[in-house]
This record gives structure tokens, sequence and C-alpha cells, in this order.
């Protein structure tokens, strides 16, 4: 009876000291990192009991444990067994149902905080969101805006509708805690409520290919004056951008080309525009090339034809088909002027 | 009861089964063809499965006493028995997986179809069931020369079948447009789906006449007698799996849904 | 030199390259026949290299004769019921052996070779996580016709799937080794088919291996289409391999299920097996019937990049969700496959260095049952992202948490058991303990994933790499070790040594708690998965480095073990009585194991583990072969 006692009191100081321990470096009261949406609230809620639960069920076990081998060690020279208790059936149904008890209850809170999250405002508005290898592009359908980057006010919800053009991408910002696949051929919705101002990114969680790890843009949470200003902004640059080059550079942002092509030289997935149009190169066929129209509109529906030194076949960009002449030529028109 | 009678009525009773199952896959086409309901054809379906189970199958063999000498042929074969069922489990994790995939990917669509080759390539294999059935009771009862000729029967009904499917059932659908690579976001991957489901059927019919050669061959050598036959009895089961097969992707092709 | 390439392995492996250039060319010279192109960047084509690569197994298994008297019984010749091994030492292990004894070694020693390949590419893309920014896998790189951030995922992709099967092999070599002994039966019930299922392996890991060569994959181990659609011509050999593999798993179940049956000594009833026979048997159910939905999902995205079956592709109105569905409906009771024999090490031992009676035997059998029954049904919890129909989410949820009852049963059984125990700390012990740790923090970690809404942040990132570290680290991995250290003397007559054995855990157990507890941190940070390099403003790399040491000690520690393994089979300590003063049949008679074992069978007379009850015993052994099998 009396180790009953010691053990008891030891398992409840233990538990004590695990949650305080996960507390001290931010473990349990919420989820790592800071939380930035409304629907992370009931997520961090819900993980702090089971932190709670998981402290005590640790102890739980590690502690009688711990203390049988001290306590009960074998002596030296005992070579005798010990003594014969086979069960108790008692014991063991009670240590079934604590558990069914205890999973009920959590597949409850788990189902309960999981309708927090869907909880949907009737005033959300919508962004599109163009998922492929190895970008993100927002589009504002109100505004007609596309961008790079995802601005969205504070404290109103948005919902994503996310659409994918090749493989399975995940939208995740870790402060807003919630994931949703990009699937092609279908479209996810991804409600949230930002309730943080700052800078944040999404991170792409599905494995993507190649250059999966690098699949992150940038998210900005502003007030609304902030907000409303970008979004005047981004009218602006829209509708001053009537020439080929401005519309080939719109055009180089919505359909993904962006993520993997970088306008200022620096390395990225494929190869750089800049200084890009008039080169002279020998392609992997070992045939000398100068990029020109011809060479980029080939590239461009066929990007396996001829390969950029330095990279690998088969090509990890997808043929673009479907791009009309016009949107060709006001890309290369782009490109020109990356000198 | 004597020796002879056994064997006839265990004969009768492979008749017997066989006329129900043609009956209850007229009744299943016409169930199809009239109401197009769907639980009914999958309980006609569960129906059919079970009658070959039982009957041509022999389930409750692997009930049997199998006497106490481990190294008896009777507790080897006992054994085996389990082995085989165990596989045919296994196996049959496939075919569903395949009916999931069917149910997923088309719903209630199924590919566009020649109806009387369907009804035709069903009949030959019911009628190799058949064959195989009266084989397998033949060998029981020691007659080598009739497991023979009925396992040959069979092996032709089965070939029958897989040039069938290959060379005829195939090649119409491919004529008609159903190609491996047709389907598009409108009526889904039906060639695909087609294809693999009639593909990994075939495949285990061919593997199914591999194993009727085999036992054929060992049965002229002389191999087996009424005591010592489990070859025969697997090959026989093997073959009527395959049967039972065809029992759901039949329906599962050419009854359910509208032919798109 | 000479001995081994008149080996089996030896002579399958030639014979594996001949059927290899054999189907290829056949494609080939098919497709030049045809007018379609005959080489392509890996020089065949791709569907030359996966008709090359399955005749290729197939040759393997002819060409090392483990088929020769499957041919035999087909051209109605009679083979005697067992083969004498003619081959002594190491030979016997490069060679058919139908003994159940030397298959199972067989299957340990590829797992510890496959172990030391998985573990050496963690090795090489731990180092390159070591700190932020791509260090040598850069861009920049060609190896193998991929680049820097290609082969990271390669390897880390075939690090997972490697493992796999090493663990898939070594829960067979443990089980092959030891269930038969256990029931007190000669052999497996199908030896040939034993033999068959260990061969089908070799071929299947080479099959795997040189998806590395041939332009890699980057799916990670589950192969998501469309990605595993448009990946280079390595995932048709990874997907070759697995599915060949499978197939191991599947008779080797298959074989178990049925020795188990049919083959207990007299008077084993169903609760008087030892208990690692209830887990073999749970495992083998699993194994059995799963198995073929990974392999027809695999097979599914093979013939969708052979033929343009558009099952997964949305442009021909395939689903890709439904791949999802198939793979995890194996994937997930695979963890249970992994686990189940490694807590049934753990159930077995125990009540040898605790001399107490397996506190509730009849609990921990049924929970290894119940575990592996609805594991069936949880498989969508990996798909709470996915895309799937949200309804779904919520019944997942309440089976996925329902495993922690039967989970539950266990470790409260195994502290009942210890409780008022006499314990002595021996290496095996010592590597059980470490299990029944490690698994606790797996099983702790696990709740969080399967509450839908803490999932959506989770799944995906390192987090759930440290959850699933330990579970199988905890499941798998330290019983297995617990195994080896245990029956060792069993195989060899001669123990291991205590001392590096010692070494081995106390170096391997605390760098593995500060490996996984970084890896879920840095998980909740934001450290996705399968990732090259991460965003230096998460400002974690001071624990990647951290994690980095720590994985170069536990590959130490394994080094040190596998020392000690090879080195102890000549000079370690003689030990050929009962070592651990155990109740079980195989410790009653002499090690190293008789060849055919028992030579006297035994009867079941008493429970398998009395400890503490006097005059008591498991088995006794009797005279006349004849009456002593059920």
């Amino acid at each position: 009876m009396q180790h009953f006692v010691i053990v008891g009191i030891l398992v409840i100081l233990m538990s004590i000291l695990t949650y305080l321990g996960l507390d001290a470096i931010g473990l349990a009261k919420q989820m790592h990192p800071v939380a930035g949406s409304a629907q992370a609230a009931s997520i961090d809620q819900l993980w702090n009991l089971e932190i709670i639960v998981i402290s005590f069920l640790f102890s739980l076990i590690v502690v009688p444990m711990i203390y049988s081998l001290l306590v009960f060690r074998r002596r030296k020279d005992d070579t005798t067994d010990a003594e014969h208790i086979e069960g108790n059936t008692t014991l063991e149904i009670g240590w079934t149902v604590a558990p069914l008890i205890i999973v009920v209850i959590f597949a409850y809170l788990g189902a309960y905080s999981l309708g927090e999250v869907r909880r949907v405002d009737p005033q959300a508005f919508v962004v599109n969101v163009k998922a492929q290898q190895f970008t993100w592009v927002f589009e504002y359908p109100e505004y007609g805006i596309v961008s790079t980057e995802l601005y969205l006010p504070l404290n109103k919800q948005v919902v994503l509708k996310m659409e994918s053009s090749d493989v399975i991408h995940s939208f995740w910002v870790p402060e807003w805690r919630v994931k949703q696949d990009v699937v092609p051929g279908r479209v996810t919705e991804y409600r949230i409520t930002p309730t943080l101002e700052g800078n944040f990114k999404v991170r792409c969680a599905e494995l993507c290919g190649v250059s999966h790890y690098a699949m992150e843009s940038s998210i900005v949470v502003t007030d609304d004056a902030g907000y409303n200003a970008w979004i005047a902004e981004q009218i602006a640059i829209a509708a001053a951008a009537q020439t080929p080059e401005g519309k080939g550079k719109l055009a180089a942002v919505q359909y993904g080309c962006v993520g993997c092509h970088s306008a200022d030289g620096s390395p990225l997935t494929g190869p750089t525009w800049f200084g890009l149009f008039g080169k002279e190169q020998t392609v992997l066929d070992g045939s000398t090339i100068t990029v020109d129209e011809a060479y980029i509109t080939e590239s461009i529906r066929d990007p396996n034809a001829k390969i950029a030194p330095g990279f690998t076949s088969p090509s990890v960009m997808p043929p673009y088909p479907n791009l009309t002449d016009e949107e060709i030529a006001n890309l290369i028109a782009y490109i020109q002027t990356l000198k | 009861m004597t020796h002879s009678q056994n064997k006839s009525s265990a004969l009768m009773q492979g008749v017997v089964i066989f006329v129900y199952l043609a009956v209850l896959t007229v009744i299943e086409y016409f169930i199809a063809v009239a109401f197009d309901a769907v639980p009914l054809l999958i309980v006609v379906a569960v129906i059919k499965a079970g009658l070959v189970v039982y009957y041509y199958m022999h389930i409750y063999q692997l009930n049997a006493d199998d006497g106490d000498d481990e190294h008896s042929y009777r507790y080897k074969t006992g054994t085996n028995r389990i082995g085989l069922w165990l596989f045919l489990l296994s196996d049959a994790f496939v075919f569903a997986g395949l009916m999931v995939m069917r149910a997923n990917l088309l719903g209630m669509t199924r590919p566009h179809l020649n109806q009387t080759l369907g009804l035709v390539v069903t009949a030959v294999l019911l009628v190799s069931s058949f064959f195989m059935n009266r084989g397998e009771t033949a060998m029981k009862h020691g007659d080598v020369k009739a497991f023979m000729n009925n396992t040959l029967v069979t092996f032709v009904l089965g070939l029958g079948f897989f040039l069938g499917v290959v060379f005829v059932e195939w090649r119409i659908a491919a004529h008609e447009g159903l190609t491996a690579s047709f389907g598009n976001p409108s009526v889904g991957p039906v060639g695909g789906v087609f294809y693999m489901m009639t593909g990994m059927h075939a495949f285990h019919v061919l593997t199914g006449l591999i194993f009727l050669g085999v036992v054929w061959n060992n049965a002229r050598k002389g191999v087996y007698s009424a005591e010592q036959h489990w070859g025969v009895e697997a090959a026989a089961v093997y073959w009527h799996f395959v049967d039972l097969v065809w029992i759901f992707f039949y329906p599962a092709l050419y009854l359910i849904g509208t032919a798109v | 030199m000479k001995k081994f390439f008149s080996s089996a392995l030896a002579r399958g492996l030639f014979w594996q390259l001949i059927g290899l250039l054999a189907g290829a060319g056949l494609v080939t010279g098919i497709r030049a026949l045809m007018g379609l192109s005959t080489t392509d960047t890996f020089f065949f084509t791709e569907p030359a290299w996966v008709l090359g690569g399955f005749i290729s197994a197939l040759f393997f298994l002819v060409g090392s004769g483990v088929t020769s008297d499957w041919i035999k019984w087909a051209r109605g010749i009679d083979t005697p019921d067992h083969h004498e091994d003619h081959h002594t030492g190491w030979e016997k292990y490069i060679n058919l052996s139908l003994d159940h004894k030397v298959i199972g070694i067989q299957y340990t020693l590829v797992a510890l070779v496959l172990i030391g390949i998985g573990g050496l590419f963690a090795l090489i893309f731990r180092t390159e996580l070591a700190a932020s920014e791509l260090q040598f896998l850069t861009e920049d790189i060609k190896l193998f016709g991929q680049n820097g951030p290609q082969l990271y995922n390669t390897l880390m992709s075939l690090h997972g799937m490697i493992m796999i099967v090493s663990i898939l092999l070594g829960i067979s070599g443990i089980i092959n080794y030891v269930v038969p002994l256990l029931l007190g039966a000669q052999d497996m019930a199908f030896p040939r088919l034993n033999a068959f299922s260990y061969w089908i392996a070799v071929p299947a890991a080479v099959l795997l291996l040189m998806s590395l060569f041939l332009g890699g994959f980057d799916t990670g181990w589950t192969g998501y289409p469309p990605l595993s659609a448009r990946a280079p011509v390595g995932m048709q050999m990874f997907f070759l391999g697995v599915f060949v593999a499978g197939w191991s798993s599947i008779l080797g179940a298959l074989n178990v299920i049925v020795t188990v049956l049919r083959m207990r000594a007299k008077g084993m009833t169903a609760m008087k097996m030892p208990i690692f026979v209830w887990a073999a048997i749970a495992t083998s159910l699993i194994a059995l019937t799963a198995t073929q939905l990974i392999g027809l999902s695999f097979q599914l995205v093979m013939f969708q990049r052979l033929l343009g079956m558009g099952f997964f592709d949305p442009a021909k109105g395939g689903n890709p969700v439904l791949f999802q569905h198939l793979f995890w409906f194996y994937s997930h009771p695979a963890v249970y496959v992994f686990v189940l024999p490694g807590l049934g090490v753990i159930s077995e031992l125990l009540p040898v260095f605790v001399r107490k009676p397996l506190f509730g035997y009849r609990w921990i059998a049924m929970s290894s049952l119940g575990i592996a029954l609805v594991g069936f049904v949880v498989w969508a919890h990996h798909m709470f992202t996915s895309g799937m129909n949200e309804y779904l989410r919520v019944p997942f949820m309440y089976s996925t948490l329902l495993v922690a009852v039967p989970t539950g049963v266990k470790f409260f059984s195994w502290v009942a058991t210890m409780w008022k125990g006499k314990i002595s700390t021996p290496t095996p012990m010592l590597f059980v303990l470490g299990a029944i740790v490690v698994f606790l923090m797996g099983g702790l970690s696990g709740p969080p994933n399967a509450t839908v809404s803490t999932d959506l942040h989770l799944h995906d990132t390192y987090f759930i790499v440290g959850h699933f570290h330990d579970t199988i680290f905890g499941g798998f991995v330290f019983p297995f070790f617990a195994a080896i250290y245990y029956w060792y003397p069993k195989a060899t007559g001669r123990k291991m040594n205590e001392t590096l054995g010692k070494l081995h855990f106390w170096l391997m157990t605390p760098s593995f708690f500060v490996l996984t507890f970084l890896m879920m941190y840095t998980g909740l940070i934001g450290m996705r998965r399968r990732i090259a390099d991460y965003d230096p403003a998460l400002g974690i790399d001071f624990y990647h480095l951290l994690m980095t040491i720590a994985g170069y000690l536990i590959a130490i520690s394994v080094i040190i073990f596998l020392y000690n393994f090879f080195v102890s089979m000549k000079k370690g300590e003689k030990a050929e009585g009962n070592v651990w003063n155990s109740r079980s049949p195989e410790w009653q008679v002499p090690s190293p194991m008789p060849v055919h074992n028992y030579d006297q069978p035994f009867e079941v007379v008493g429970e398998p583990y009395d400890y503490g009850l006097k005059d008591s015993t498991y088995v006794r052994f009797v005279e006349s072969a004849k009456s002593a099998h059920k």
C-alpha cells in the first residue's frame, strides 16, 4: 500500500513538472509559433488540453516504471522468482474503460474544435489561389488584381479558393495553424480570419517536386487602411500596364513564371530572364542557339525541345500549350526589358 | 449408399448448381435491363457467389477432420487447403480494390460495351466452371480418364474466354473508341478502368489455365489418385475463384449504371 | 571467393542482370519494329526498364534455385520433404536453405544491410540539413541525372522505403526464427514458400536501389500522383521494388498464420501460446490482406505512366485522392505490421527479466488483435487536409483515437508486470525498457495528430516525422535489438558482449530522444517535411545542428552493435544453456539449436509465464514422437 501512495504522489508531481516544463519552452498553452488567426484560438485550446492529458499519462507510465526499476530491482545473489501475480480483471477493465471515456471526450472536443475552425462568416470575401510548381499566385476577383503576394486585411474572414494546375500542393501558414491541400482537378477552400498584423509566409507543405522547399510566398496582414492603399496601388499598376511589356510582366505573375525565373539574375529553379534575350548558348543536345523570339516561344510550348545549359533533362517545367500568341509576344517583350 | 450412387449424386448436384447459376445470370441481365436496380443486382451476385463458394469450392472442407498424424497426406492437404484459402483471401483484396476504384471513378456510369459479347463470355466461364466441378468430382472417385476429359473441356473453354477477352472484346472496344487512355473529366477514365479490371481478371484466367495444364499433365502421368489429389483440388478451387471474381466484375462492367 | 560466386545469391544476381537485359531488350526490339523511340535519358525507354525490372525479379528467383522444387512438382516429380543443408558456416546464409532458422537469420542479415544503407542515406541528407541554405546538395551538382535538391528528394524518399522494407524483413526474421521454436514445430508449414518469401525480397531491394541511379524520384515514400506520374523513370523502379517486396510480406504472413493454426505442440491452446505468437498472428493478418492495396495503388500509377490510363489524372476524369485512399488502406495498418511484433517481443521478454508472470496475458493477446482490427478503419487520418469529403474526417478521428485503448492496455499491463518484480537489467532488458519509453513518446504524440483541428497544423510537418520515428523506434528498432541480444545465444551458442551492448544502448537512447524531440519542436515552429532546405528566418538552425549530431551518434552506436554482432560469433562468451533462465521451450534445449529443432517433441503442461509458481513448467518433453503432436 505504501508503494502505491508514494507512486501516486510522484505521478502527480511528475505530471505537474512535465506540464510546467513544456510550458516553459512555450509548448503547452499554445502551439508554436505565435497564433495569428481566429481559427488558431480553438486549436490551441484543444492542444493545451491534450498536453495536460499527455503530461499525466506520460507520468503515469514512466514514474511506476522507474520506481519499479529502483525499488524492485533484483538484489545481488537473489536467484528466486518474484511473487506470482497473474493479473487482475478489475484493473484491466478499469484501464480499458477509463481511456475509452477519455477518447470519447477528446473525439467530441476534436469535432467541436473542428466546427469552430470551419465556422463560416457570411461576409467573407474571396481570393483565388493558383498553385503550381513552385509558386503561389493570388487573384482578387473583385478588383481584377493578380499578385504573387497575399495582402489581407486584419480581422476579416477570407475564403481562399485554391486550384492547382499540376501536382498536389498544400497551403500552410504556421501562424494561422490551418493547412489545406490544393488538388489538381478540384477547388479546395481555405477559410481564415487573420488576427495578427505583420509579414508571414505561406509554405507549401506537400512535396511537389525538385524545388518544393523553395515554394514559399510572402503574406502581409495589415489594417484596413494599409490594405485599401495596397489594393489601389495594384489597380493603378494594372491600369498602367497597357503596353506589351506591362502585360507581359503581369502574365509572368499570372502564369507563375516568376516562381522559377528571376528577373534580376538570382538563381532559381529555371534560367534567369535577366539578360537572357539575345544571348548565345549551347543547349543540352550540343547545338548552339541564340535566344530569340522563336526559341522562347518553342521553350514555352515545349520545354523539353532545347534545354538550357546547366539544367536537367527532362525539364522540370510543364509545357504551356494554352498561351495565346499575343500573350507569348507580351512575355517576350517583357523579357527583352530585363537587361 | 454405394460408391457409384455417391458419385452420380455428386455429379447431379453439380448440374443443379449450374442450372441455378445460369438462371440467376439471366435474371441478373433482365433486372439490369428492366429496372437498373443496383441493390438487387448485388443481392443476385452475392447469391451466385455463395453457391460457387459452397458447392463448387467446398469451403466447408476447411473444417474437415484431418486426423492426428502430421505426416499423413490428409493432414498435409488440410494444411495446404488453409494456405490456398488464405491466398485467395489476399487476392480478393486486389479485386475488391479494383471494385472500389470502379465505384469511385465511374460511379453510376459504365463503359459502352457489346452486351451480347458480355453474356457470351460470362456463359463460357460459367460452363467451364461446371466442367471443372465434374472433373474434380470424377477425380474424387478415382476416375482419372473422366477427370482428364472434363478438365480438357474446362481448359478449352477457359482459353476461349481468355482469347475472347483479349482478341475480341478488347479489339471491339478499342475499335469503338474505348482505348486504354480514353477518358475525360465528364465521363471519367473509363478506358483505364475497363482494361485494368478485365486485364487483371484475364491475367488470373491465364494463370488458372497454366495450373489446369499442369494438373492435366500430371494426371496423365498418373500422379493423382482418389485419395491423393491435392493438386487437382487446388487447381479446381482456383479456377472457381476466377469465376467468382467474374460474378462481380460482370455486373460492375456490363450492367450497373448508364453506358457512356 | 569461389564459394561466393557459386552461391545461390550470386547466381540469382547474375540471372537478374540477364533478365533485366533480356526484358529491356525485348521491349526495345518490339519498339524498334513498331518504329517507336528505342532509347531515352537512361539508355532504355521507360517501358523497357519496367518489363526488364519485372523479368529480372523472375529470373533471380529461377536462377537462385528457389523455385526448383516447385518446377519439379509441376512436372510430376516428387521431392523429399526436407533437404539437408550441405553448406556450413557463412555459406549457409547466401545459399538456399529450407530451414526456418537459417531463413530467419538470412532475413535479419538483409534487414541489417538495408538499415545500414537507409541509415547512410539519412546521414547524407541530415548533414545537408545541419544548417540552412544548400551546402553540398546544390543546384549545380549533377549525379545520376539529378541535381542537388532532386538528389535530396531521392535519398529522403529512398530512406523511407528502404527502412520500411528492412523493417518488414526484420520482423520476418524474428518471426521466422522464433515462432516455430515457440510452437514446438520442426519448421514453418510451407518451407519452400518460406524460402521463396525471403529470396524474393533480395531482387526487390535491388530494384528499389536501382531507382537512385535512374534519375531518382521526388515524391517521398508515399508516391502520390500526379507528382509520381511525372517523376523520372526511377519512380517505376521504386514502384516495382515495393510491389515485389510486398509479395515477400504477403506470402510470409500466409505461412505464419498456417504454421500457427496447424503446427502447435500438443496442449498448446490459444490462450497458452507464447504472447509473441499472438503478435505474429495479428501482424500477419494485416500483412496478408492489406498489402495487396499498396501493390494495387502502385500498379495503377505504373499503368497510368505506361499506357496513359487516367486513374489519377484529373484531365481524364481521374481522382488523385483515390490513390491516397488505396495507399493508406495498407500504409496505415502497415505501421501496426511494423510495431506489433516489437510489442510482442516486449511482452515476451519482460516476464523473463522481471521474474513475474505477464500481467493480464489474455488482455495483451486480445489488444494485439484489437489494434490490428481497428487499424483497418483508420487510414483516412492521413488525409485530413487532403480535400477528401469533409464529413469523413470526424468518424476517422473517432476510430483513430480508439487505437489508444488497446495500446493503453499494453502499457498498463507492462507496468503492472514490472510492479513488485525482481528486475535485472542485462542488455536485452535495457532495450525492452527503452522500447517502452520511446514507444510511449510516440504514442502520446499521436492523439494531437488524430484530432482533426490540431492535425491541420501538424500534418506534413517535422512534428509528424518526430512522432513516427518515435513509434517505429519504440515499436520496432529497440525491440529488434532486444530480440537480437536475447536470442543471439540461441542461434550461435555465444553471448554478445554486455559492455558493448550497454554502450550501444546508452549512446543510442539519449541521442534518439534529442533527435525526435527536436523534430517535433521544429515541426511546430514551421519546419515542413521533405524539404531540402529551410528558411533561416525560422531560427531553427541550431536545433538542426543538434539533430545532425544526434543522428551521427546513433550511427556510431549502430556501428558498435554491428561490430559486437559479428565479432561475438567467434569470440563471444560461450552460452549453451538457459542463459536467461527462461521458461520458454527453446531455452530448455542446448544452444545452438539443433538442425531439426527439438529432438524430442514437447507437450504444454502449464502457463507460459508462471514465474514464481513453485514446481511448475510450461512444457514437458515426451518420448514418443507420435503422441506428442496434436
